[in-house]
């Protein structure tokens, strides 16, 4: 159970600064995730402690032991990639069996080893089957039972349910959550799809243009996100922009255009502060509601997945929001046109100092 | 939805039809008369080979010993290939250095080169006093013309030439498979723990083994065919090409073609069996085969040690190995040709100097530029036609189900012996056969267009193959182009490199290519066959000069290359 | 108008499309949803004409075009990862059709321009495609797709090659473009939220045969089989034996005695069925409301998910519910170890016959 330690990482490639000056601590059997945009350098960072890659300055230290001049093959790492990487040439047992073959485990070893991780991780192929007659959710299991069976302890994951279908990654995500909490590693999780991350880390690291923008648990990184790209990536969010007219020890009132004003809990601000307000869709409430906060509007759209209506409703400033409501097996009614009221509870109101460019402070890509 | 398409809809069709038609009577037709010459008239092959009047079955037995002879030479040849050329692809496909593009360009250099002037070079650099005998202050070459090499009895400068000519064929095959193997499954060896060398024996190694069957099969082919370099360094051992070329020039044309059959024959036998194993298998070889435990862990620590402490001397061995036999020749006969510039050293006359033997009484200055546009029009008529029929050869290939089968039959020129390509042109186009063209410039230019048209389908492959081009290709079908427009605005420019680059190469090599053209040359002389006979006539400092001009020209193209590749 | 009648493909000893009945309106928005190999692109290919039946007929406006070249079907087909030609600038990209076709100069421009104006992308139309983002190569695929002038967009998963977030984002503008410009969309995914979202009709393909065909309300709301039920927005699913079947529903017989009431009457007494019960009408609290239906177990797991809370409860019968609800409808949050009630409404209970191949192999997710 390793803890790894970064700091002051750099890694350039021509122009690019991948990685920028980046220092942070993974704790003893902490299942951390790092999410961001593609080009954000995530994966540079995990090649880095991986040592497929070299940093241009900066120490990493794994167990307290520095490892930035180890090769890989000295680093006491499991690695899980994206494109799986089975050996083709050889059969499940034999890619299982690689590392401690390579290792200089003794055959009783290595056999007992292999039966243990293949019913933990329940891989129902064959033992000599090849890997391209499996599943890609089987092949993928296969690929992480063969990185954990050097007893390696910091299991490294690189876009690991990258390459599979959106119901496989559903339900493959908890077994390696299970996987690493039951044999007690330290993993470090890189992916785009912060529902992915969200779901089954222990802390989360939000990354742009090669730096740190915050870091958290989920539900704090979800609900009370410090950064405003954090906001925008973890999940939906409405922003409107405004000025700051009142404060007081209970919040500030905000003037988000043509007279709606909002109250919210943030009282660190000063009146006449240019802000961005943000609010995740579900917090908006639909009707009738409490007094606080509500804000009249007409309904331009809707859309339905599923158990899930999304409404586009456009405010009297303006702006359009989305609001999310649950149905519930309500047969959905058509509301397109008409008009509406919003509330919005201060409490679920984030309040942010406004950005030079907001568009492209929340931009994705 | 009009379309002014329909009108061409026969296009293809008939594009494919010529392209095959071309291929069949270009390519295939000299090879299948040769064979099929040794059929029609084997009473005459019989009388000639067994049972010659005058010296009974003495011809058959000249024609084993020479087989046996060949060989010894190809097989060891191919030997020390794949040791030294596994390191050298390794390097290449994995490793980045700076100068690696003119490595790799000093690699791919003897397929190009003239070879006659590249066997006169490495002559000079170890039997002459101008070579490295002279640089070590020797009185003499570092060794005597017949020197042998111990154990496989064949002569030293005979093997190092086959050496680095056949050396590419291996590198760049291993190279592109090394390559066309994701470097993620080496990575992840690593991450469980094995160290690099251990990784190249269990992973890319066993994943590349199609490579090295290809490569060695095809070096082998090619060390049994080398006419060229061999014709001038040889000294008394004669190889069966060469063979062929003396029983043509004696007009013992049953013979050479009874040889020059059998050649060919020997070549399909070994290459066939290997090319349909691996395009069935399709590629890696699946390992079931354990090493015992307390064998592969004493391995494996060897190969940790082997990873930590050697990187150095194994990236330097394979470039120790090119600086020998590429660099070093070359450079010896810049030298040489310095030396003799303008009179014999030693002896101070004149008439030993290059200038006096160019501008003299044998105007070898003359029969230079003679030469030099004779060899330049049959490259340039022999490319551009052999690259108008490899295009849609290459697209051929690519999308039809028997592609598979004509890419098989195209290494036919590849593996086949020069001599033999030329002698088998000579008989169909010539007096016994069609008698349509005989000996001289057109017939030259009809056996240049069989081997450039391989080589130039193999590059445009590589660049098709790079490049998922039929994706574009159906986006612009539903975007509204016909097959041929597609073709034409999304595919060809694509593979645009790969065009260019054949064609170069292609141009280059025929420019220095001797066995084949020496026996359908006639009268019309091309460069290198010039060089072969400044030989024969001892006028060695015109040879040296002339030499060096081909292979400096060579140089210069493939560097063209370079330049037109980078775009 | 698009017609599918008893198209079939097999390639060697594998039929990736099993006599497909389809028929494909103009305008509509319509998504096909499977897992891989379940012979979507295959399907799409089929439709654009770059594969060719083996057996059946396809019809565009009435015209059998299985003989037609992809040049002339007026569908054009979008892949995963855009396929912008890499030695053309955006400009040259989006006008490729209309060059191709010999339009007017005068109105390639114009329309090249306008196209390039809609998504956003004339400042970047001399910029090459490696030049660009995800998110802009496929704005420029779309606007090439659009100037060809065909009616058809064949979309083979066209977010697929983006990140999950810009996924979200961009699946909405995706569908208003097509709506606006009036054309037809085949949109082949993997993602059931995806094609709920955006789709008029969603086609649900298995293994080369058609499960379901409607509208995503219906096959969210109404699924035909356990499959289509577990890929389009998953269940829990509970098997027993019907012991009782009255005015007001069937009684369920669970292992280990526990019972479920559901509101469907249509299985016979003693039948095995599969009573399905979809995550977000699980409801989690402290006390027992409803007797019906109503459950004790421990929290077994607690997950967060996209703005939701996910719990896993162990039930006493061994059976593990899952329920999923919305963090701003939570009442309040509960861990581990916490004993909970779980409860269902009959409503809201789908109920199957039990699947003769076992009903892990039905759902078959992995």
């Amino acid at each position: 159970m390793p803890e790894v330690k970064l700091v002051n990482i750099t890694k350039r490639y021509g122009k690019i600064v991948a990685n920028d000056d980046i220092s942070f601590t993974i704790k003893d059997g902490e299942y951390v995730s790092i999410i961001g945009p593609s080009g954000c350098g995530k994966t540079t960072m995990i090649k880095n402690i991986a040592g497929i890659i070299q940093p241009d300055s900066g120490e990493i230290y794994i167990d307290g032991n520095p490892v930035t001049d180890l090769p890989i093959e000295d680093r006491g790492i499991g690695y899980v990639f994206q494109n799986i990487a089975l050996f083709p040439h050889m059969t499940v047992w034999d890619n299982i069996t690689y590392g401690p073959r390579v290792k200089g485990f003794t055959p009783e070893e290595i056999r007992a080893l292999a039966l243990e991780m293949l019913e933990m991780i329940k891989v129902d192929a064959r033992s000599d089957a090849f890997p391209d007659e499996l599943s890609g959710g089987t092949q993928q299991k296969t690929a992480v039972a063969r990185a954990l069976m050097s007893r390696a302890e910091l299991l490294l994951l690189d876009e690991p349910l990258g390459a599979l279908d959106v119901k496989v990654r559903a339900e493959l995500r908890f077994e390696l959550r299970r996987l690493v909490k039951d044999l007690k590693l330290t993993a470090l999780h890189v992916t785009h799809d912060q529902e992915e991350a969200m779901s089954i880390s222990d802390r989360v690291l939000v990354m742009k243009r090669g730096r740190i923008v915050e870091a958290g648990v989920p539900i704090t990184l979800y609900s009370q996100p410090k950064n405003i790209f954090t906001a925008n990536f973890v999940g939906e969010a409405n922003f409107l922009t405004g000025v700051i007219t009142q404060v007081s020890d209970e919040g500030s009132l905000i003037d988000v255009g043509d007279g709606l004003q909002l109250m919210t809990k943030s009282i660190d601000k000063r009146i006449g502060n240019r802000v961005v307000i943000a609010f995740r869709p579900e917090f908006a409430s639909i009707g009738d509601g409490k007094k606080v906060n509500r804000i009249s509007g007409k309904v331009k759209d809707a859309l339905y997945s599923g158990s899930i209506m999304r409404l586009k409703v456009q405010l009297a400033n303006g702006d359009l929001i989305i609001v999310k409501k649950a149905l519930n097996f309500e047969k959905p009614k058509s509301i397109i046109g008409k008009k509406t009221s919003v509330t919005i509870s201060p409490d679920n109101i984030i309040v942010y100092d406004q950005p030079e460019n907001l568009n492209k402070e929340l931009a994705l890509e | 939805m009009v379309q002014r398409s329909r009108n061409f809809a026969f296009l293809p069709k008939l594009v494919v039809l010529v392209a095959i038609a071309a291929f069949f009577f270009f390519v295939l037709l000299p090879t299948f008369y040769l064979i099929s010459y040794v059929f029609l008239r084997w009473g005459e092959v019989q009388l000639e080979v067994f049972a010659n009047p005058i010296i009974g079955d003495e011809n058959w037995g000249q024609i084993l010993k020479v087989l046996f002879f060949s060989f010894r030479l190809s097989l060891s040849t191919v030997a020390f290939d794949l040791v030294f050329g596994v390191l050298l692809a390794y390097v290449l496909a994995r490793k980045r250095f700076p100068g690696k593009s003119l490595l790799e360009d000093l690699v791919t250099l003897p397929l190009v080169i003239p070879t006659s002037g590249f066997g006169f070079a490495t002559l000079i650099t170890w039997t002459t006093v101008g070579g490295i005998g002279g640089l070590l202050g020797l009185n003499s070459g570092l060794m005597p013309l017949n020197a042998i090499v111990p154990i496989i009895n064949v002569p030293f400068v005979l093997f190092i030439v086959h050496i680095s000519l056949t050396l590419p064929y291996v590198v760049r095959t291993l190279e592109t498979k090394f390559q066309s193997i994701d470097t993620t499954f080496e990575i992840a060896s690593r991450t469980l723990g094995a160290s690099t060398v251990t990784t190249f024996r269990n992973i890319l190694l066993p994943l590349a083994v199609p490579g090295v069957f290809s490569g060695a099969v095809l070096a082998f082919a090619r060390s049994l065919g080398e006419t060229g370099a061999t014709m001038i360094v040889s000294g008394v051992s004669s190889t069966a090409s060469i063979a062929i070329v003396r029983w043509a020039s004696e007009f013992k044309l049953a013979t050479a073609s009874f040889m020059g059959s059998l050649l060919v024959v020997i070549a399909w036998v070994i290459i066939l069996p290997v090319e349909l194993y691996f395009n069935r298998r399709g590629g890696s070889f699946k390992i079931s085969y354990q090493l015992p435990p307390s064998l592969s862990n004493k391995i494996i620590k060897m190969e940790k040690f082997a990873s930590k402490s050697l990187p150095r001397i194994k990236d330097f061995l394979p470039l120790f190995i090119i600086a020998t036999t590429i660099i070093v020749p070359i450079v010896m006969v810049l030298n040489s040709v310095m030396l003799y510039w303008s009179a014999d050293p030693y002896t101070g006359k004149a008439q030993g100097g290059v200038v006096y033997q160019l501008f003299g009484p044998s105007n070898y200055f003359n029969s230079i530029l003679q030469a030099t546009s004779t060899s330049i029009i049959v490259a340039l008529v022999a490319t551009y036609v052999a690259t108008c029929i490899a295009i849609p050869l290459a697209f051929i290939i690519e999308r039809r189900r028997y592609g598979g089968f004509i890419r098989t039959l195209l290494k036919v020129p590849l593996i086949i012996p020069s001599s033999s390509l030329g002698l088998s042109v000579l008989l169909l186009w010539g007096p016994s056969c069609f008698d349509l063209i005989n000996s001289g410039i057109w017939l030259i230019i009809l056996t240049h267009i069989v081997f450039s048209v391989p080589v130039i389908v193999e590059s445009i492959i590589a660049a098709y193959e790079g490049s998922n081009i039929q994706m574009y290709e159906d986006s612009a079908r539903t975007l509204g182009a016909t097959a041929y427009n597609a073709i034409e605005t999304i595919s060809l420019p694509l593979i645009k490199g790969g065009i260019l680059t054949g064609f170069v190469l292609s141009f280059t090599r025929s420019l220095g290519e001797t066995g084949a053209t020496f026996i359908v040359m006639g009268r019309d002389m091309t460069v290198p066959a010039l060089v072969v006979n400044m030989v024969e006539a001892l006028a060695i400092p015109a040879a040296l000069f002339t030499s060096t001009y081909l292979i400096f020209l060579s140089m210069a193209l493939l560097a063209v290359i370079r330049i037109l590749t980078r775009r | 108008m698009i017609k599918l009648v008893n198209v079939t493909k097999k390639f060697g000893a594998i039929t990736a499309l099993d006599h497909i009945n389809l028929s494909i309106d103009d305008g509509e928005y319509l998504c096909i949803l499977g897992q891989t190999g379940a012979g979507k692109t295959t399907l799409l290919r089929t439709i654009a004409g770059l594969l060719k039946p083996d057996e059946g007929e396809i019809y565009v406006d009435g015209e059998l075009v299985n003989d037609l070249p992809p040049e002339q079907r007026n569908a054009v087909y979008m892949f995963q990862q855009f396929a912008l030609f890499p030695h053309m600038d955006v400009w040259q990209n989006v006008s490729f059709s209309p060059v191709i076709k010999d339009w007017d100069e005068d109105r390639i421009k114009n329309l090249t321009f306008e196209i390039l104006e809609m998504v956003k992308l004339a400042e970047r139309r001399d910029a090459f495609p490696n030049e660009l983002s995800g998110g802009m190569q496929q704005r420029v695929a779309l606007a090439r797709g659009i100037a060809s002038g065909a009616r058809i967009l064949l979309l083979d998963e066209p977010l697929g090659a983006l990140d999950a977030r810009l996924r979200v984002e961009l699946r909405t503008q995706l569908r208003k473009l097509v709506k606006d410009q009036r054309l037809t969309a085949v949109h082949v995914t993997h993602d059931q939220e995806e094609a709920l979202m955006i789709a008029d009709r969603v086609v649900v393909l298995r293994r080369g045969k058609i499960e379901q065909i409607g509208t995503p309300n219906e096959v969210y709301l109404r699924p035909q089989s356990i499959f289509v039920l577990s890929f389009v927005g998953g269940a829990n699913f509970l098997e027993g034996n019907v012991v009782r079947v009255s005015d007001s529903g069937s009684l369920i017989e669970m292992q280990s005695g526990l019972h479920i009431l559901v509101s469907d009457r249509s299985r016979s007494i003693g039948e095995r069925v599969v009573v399905a019960v979809r995550l977000e009408e699980v409801s989690v609290g402290i006390e027992v409301v409803n007797s019906t239906n109503s459950f004790s177990g421990v929290v077994e797991t607690a997950m967060f998910i996209g703005g939701s809370m996910e719990y896993g409860v162990r039930l006493e019968n061994d059976v593990l519910l899952f329920s999923r609800i919305l963090l701003s409808d939570a009442v309040r949050a509960y861990k581990p170890g916490e004993r909970v009630v779980v409860s269902f409404n009959p409503e809201n209970c789908y109920v199957f016959a039990y699947p003769v191949i076992g009903l892990l192999k039905e759902i078959e997710a992995i």
